[in-house]
C-alpha cells in the first residue's frame, strides 16, 4: 500500500467522523441560540402587552399575522408565570404545517384573569439553520476535497527525490560501470538516504569487482597448470614401453585432468555470463545457427541412432551476443542427444514465439525445475558435468527469455520463449 | 610447456626452435624464416601480437598459429585480423596442435597440391575425398575429419578426449561412447574398401594410426 493511501485510510474516516459529530453539535448549538433569540422576542412582546395593559387598562387587540399571533382567552386560574413551548400548527394561508414558538402567560385586566398567548413562527429560524448548515457543510466538503488534492500533489512532490532514488536503485546493476545520479534534495531524510545508497552501491560494486577478478584470475591460473598436466600426460603416453597398468593409470589421470579443465572452463563461462561480459549484441540469425549446429551434430546423434526432426522457421532473428547464441544452441542440442536413449527422437521447433527442443528419454528422478541448477544431473547422464542446462538458463536470464523444462509421457522438452 | 610442444612436434620429424621470450622471438623471426610459428600471446616481456605485426610489416610468409591462455574472442579476432593462420586457446591437446600445424604447413607449402598419401590411401584435403587404391571411399564429414586427424598424428597415441574435442569442439564434454562408434565405422569402411586396419586401440587410453 502506498504511503499516501495508508495515510488517507486513517485520515479520511477520522476527518469525516469529526465533521459529522461537530456538525450535529453545531446544529444543536445554532438551534439553541436561535430559539433563545426567538424567546427573547416573545418576552419583549409580553412586556409590550403588560405595558399596554398598564397604560390603557384593557387588553390589546388580538392579532393574527403570519409570523406573529397574539390571542387572549379568559381562564379561572393559572399556576405558572410564563411558559415557553414549541408547537406545530396548520397555516391556512400557506396551506402547510408550520412550527411555532409560543409563550403563554396570565394577564390580569380589572380583576379578570386571561391567558395570553404569543406565537411566533419558528419556520424562518428553521430555514435559517438549514441554510447556514448547508453552506457550512458544503464549504467544509469543498475544503476537504481541496485538501485531499493538495495533499496528493504536495506529497507527490515531496516524495519525488525518494521515488527518484528508488528508481535508480531498481535499475542498479553491479556489473555496469555507470554511477548513480541521484537528485539533490534539501530534505534531510532523503539526502541521508541518497548518501547511504551511493556509498552502499559503491561498496557493493567494489566487492563485486574484486570477487570477479578473483574468480577470473583463479580460473586462469588453474588453467595453466592443468594445461601442463594434460600435455605431460599426452607426451608420456607416447612412450613405447608402457604396460597396461601404467597406461590405465595415465588414462585415469587424463580423464580427471580433462574433467577438471572442462569444469573450470564451464564455470568460467558461467561467471562471464553472470558478469555480463558478453556485452555486444547483434541481430543473430538463430535459424541458421540452429541449422548449422544440427548439421554439425547430426552425426553425433546418429551414433545413438537418434532421429532429428526439425521445424525451423527461416530467418528468425534474435537480438543477442552471437557467441552466446552458439553456446545456447549447442548446449540444448547436445543435452537432447546426451540424455536421449538409443533409437530415440529429437524434435526441434523454432518459430516467432519460442524455441522448443524435445527429446525422448528416461523418466527424471528429480523435479524438472531442478535441472537448471548447477551440478544437478539426471540419473542417465553418466559423466556429464551437469552444467549444460545452467549455462542455458544463465544465457536465457541474461536476455530475459523465459525458459522451462517439462517432462511428460517419456518426452523431455526445453522451451525457450523468445 | 614449450618443451613439451617441441618434444611432440620433433617426434613428428619437424625441426623445432624455441624462443623463450619476446626479444628472442623478434630476433629469431627477423633472421630466419619458418614454415610455422607457434605464437604465445602472453609472453613474459611483451605482447605476442607485436611479433605478428612485425612479421606482416616485413612481408614474411611464415605461417602463424596463435596460442592464447585467454580464451577470449577479442584475442582471436585481433590475431586473425592481423594475419594469423589459426588460433588455438589453451589448454589444447598436442595432437590437436600437431594437426593444426600440419594443416598450416600444407596450405603454405603445397599450394595447389592438396593430396596426402599414406600407403594405399590418398586424401584430397581440398575436395575432402579419400581414395583407397585409387577407388573413392565414401566417408561422412566427421569420419573424414577423423581420418585426417589420425594421418596428421601418425604413429602417435591420440586420447579419446582429444578426438572428441577435435570432432565436436569444446561442447562435447563427457561421454566418449560415440568416439567408439565413429572409429568402428571408419575402420570398417577402410577395411571394406581394401585398406589395411590402420587404427589400433591402445588399452583404454585412445587410438593410434599406424601405417604399414
Amino acid at each position: 500500500m502506498k504511503l499516501l493511501a495508508k495515510y488517507n485510510r486513517v485520515n479520511i474516516p477520522i476527518t469525516i467522523g469529526i465533521l459529522l459529530i461537530s456538525s450535529v453539535a453545531y446544529y444543536f448549538i445554532l438551534h439553541y441560540v436561535l430559539v433563545h433569540q426567538l424567546d427573547k422576542d416573545l418576552t419583549i412582546e409580553q412586556e409590550e402587552i403588560f405595558h399596554h395593559i398598564g397604560e390603557t387598562g384593557s387588553l390589546p387587540e388580538a392579532s393574527d399575522y403570519r409570523d406573529q399571533r397574539i390571542s387572549f382567552a379568559p381562564v379561572k386560574e393559572v399556576d405558572f408565570k410564563s411558559k415557553f413551548s414549541t408547537e406545530d400548527s396548520f397555516d391556512k394561508m400557506e396551506g402547510e404545517v408550520e412550527t411555532f414558538r409560543r409563550l403563554d402567560f396570565p394577564v390580569n385586566v380589572k380583576g379578570h384573569l386571561y391567558l395570553a398567548t404569543v406565537k411566533k413562527s419558528q419556520q424562518e429560524t428553521e430555514d435559517l439553520i438549514r441554510l447556514i448548515l448547508t453552506i457550512t457543510l458544503s464549504v467544509i466538503a469543498f475544503l476537504l476535497v481541496l485538501l485531499f488534492i493538495a495533499n496528493r500533489v504536495l506529497l507527490g512532490k515531496l516524495w519525488r527525490p525518494f521515488n527518484n532514488t528508488l528508481d535508480q536503485l531498481k535499475r542498479f546493476n553491479v556489473s555496469s560501470k555507470n554511477k548513480m545520479h541521484l537528485q539533490a534534495t534539501d530534505i534531510d531524510e532523503f539526502a541521508q538516504l541518497n548518501l547511504t545508497a551511493v556509498s552502499m552501491t559503491e561498496k557493493v560494486k567494489n566487492d563485486y569487482e574484486s570477487l570477479k577478478s578473483f574468480t577470473e584470475n583463479a580460473s586462469h591460473e588453474i588453467q595453466t597448470p592443468l594445461a601442463i598436466i594434460k600435455t605431460k600426460i599426452e607426451l608420456l603416453s607416447q612412450s613405447e614401453n608402457l604396460d597396461e597398468t601404467q597406461m590405465n593409470a595415465l588414462q585415469s589421470l587424463n580423464e580427471a585432468a580433462t574433467r577438471l579443465s572442462k569444469l573450470n572452463q564451464a564455470l568460467l563461462l558461467l561467471t562471464k555470463i553472470e558478469n555480463s561480459q558478453f556485452v555486444q549484441t547483434e541481430q543473430v540469425n538463430l535459424s541458421s545457427v540452429m541449422l548449422c549446429y544440427v548439421e554439425n551434430l547430426e552425426e553425433l546423434a546418429r551414433t545413438k541412432n537418434i532421429l532429428i526432426t526439425k521445424h525451423i522457421k527461416p530467418d528468425r532473428f534474435v537480438e543477442m551476443n552471437d557467441s552466446l547464441a552458439e553456446i545456447l544452441v549447442s548446449n540444448v542440442i547436445i543435452n537432447a542427444i546426451r540424455h536421449n536413449r538409443t533409437n530415440g527422437n529429437i524434435e526441434i521447433d523454432l518459430d516467432e514465439k519460442a524455441l522448443t527442443i524435445s527429446n525422448t528419454g528416461a523418466e527424471p528422478s528429480k523435479p524438472t525445475s531442478e535441472f537448471f541448477e548447477r551440478f544437478r544431473k539426471g540419473a542417465s547422464s553418466g559423466d556429464s558435468l551437469g552444467l549444460g542446462l545452467s549455462i542455458v538458463k544463465k544465457i536465457c536470464d541474461r536476455y530475459n527469455f523465459p525458459v522451462s523444462y517439462n517432462y511428460a509421457d517419456g518426452i523431455h522438452s526445453v522451451k525457450i520463449e523468445l | 610447456m614449450s618443451e613439451s610442444i617441441s618434444a611432440y612436434l620433433s617426434a613428428q620429424d619437424y625441426s623445432c626452435e624455441i624462443a623463450e621470450n619476446f626479444a628472442a622471438a623478434i630476433h629469431k623471426t627477423e633472421y630466419n624464416s619458418y614454415d610455422c610459428i607457434l605464437l604465445d600471446i602472453g609472453l613474459p616481456d611483451g605482447n605476442g601480437l607485436k611479433i605478428l605485426e612485425q612479421l606482416k610489416e616485413d612481408k614474411k610468409a611464415d605461417g602463424v598459429l596463435i596460442i592464447s591462455a585467454k580464451n577470449s574472442l577479442d584475442d582471436k579476432i585481433t590475431g586473425l585480423n592481423l594475419g594469423a593462420d589459426d588460433y588455438l586457446p589453451k589448454p589444447f591437446h598436442l595432437s590437436e596442435l600437431n594437426a593444426r600445424v600440419a594443416a598450416i604447413i600444407r596450405r603454405k607449402n603445397f599450394e595447389g597440391n592438396s593430396l596426402i598419401e599414406v600407403d594405399e590411401l590418398v586424401i584430397d584435403t581440398q575436395k575432402k575425398s579419400v581414395y583407397v587404391n585409387g577407388n573413392p571411399l565414401e566417408l561422412t564429414k566427421k569420419e573424414f575429419e577423423l581420418l585426417l586427424y589420425f594421418v596428421a598424428n601418425k604413429k602417435r597415441l591420440i586420447s579419446k578426449d582429444a578426438i572428441a574435442e577435435h570432432l565436436w569442439g569444446n561442447d562435447a564434454n563427457g561421454s566418449f561412447d560415440f568416439i567408439y562408434t565413429h572409429i568402428k565405422n571408419l575402420r570398417k569402411k577402410l577395411l571394406d574398401a581394401g585398406g589395411h586396419d590402420y587404427i589400433k586401440s591402445v588399452y583404454g587410453m585412445g587410438y593410434k594410426f599406424a601405417p604399414q
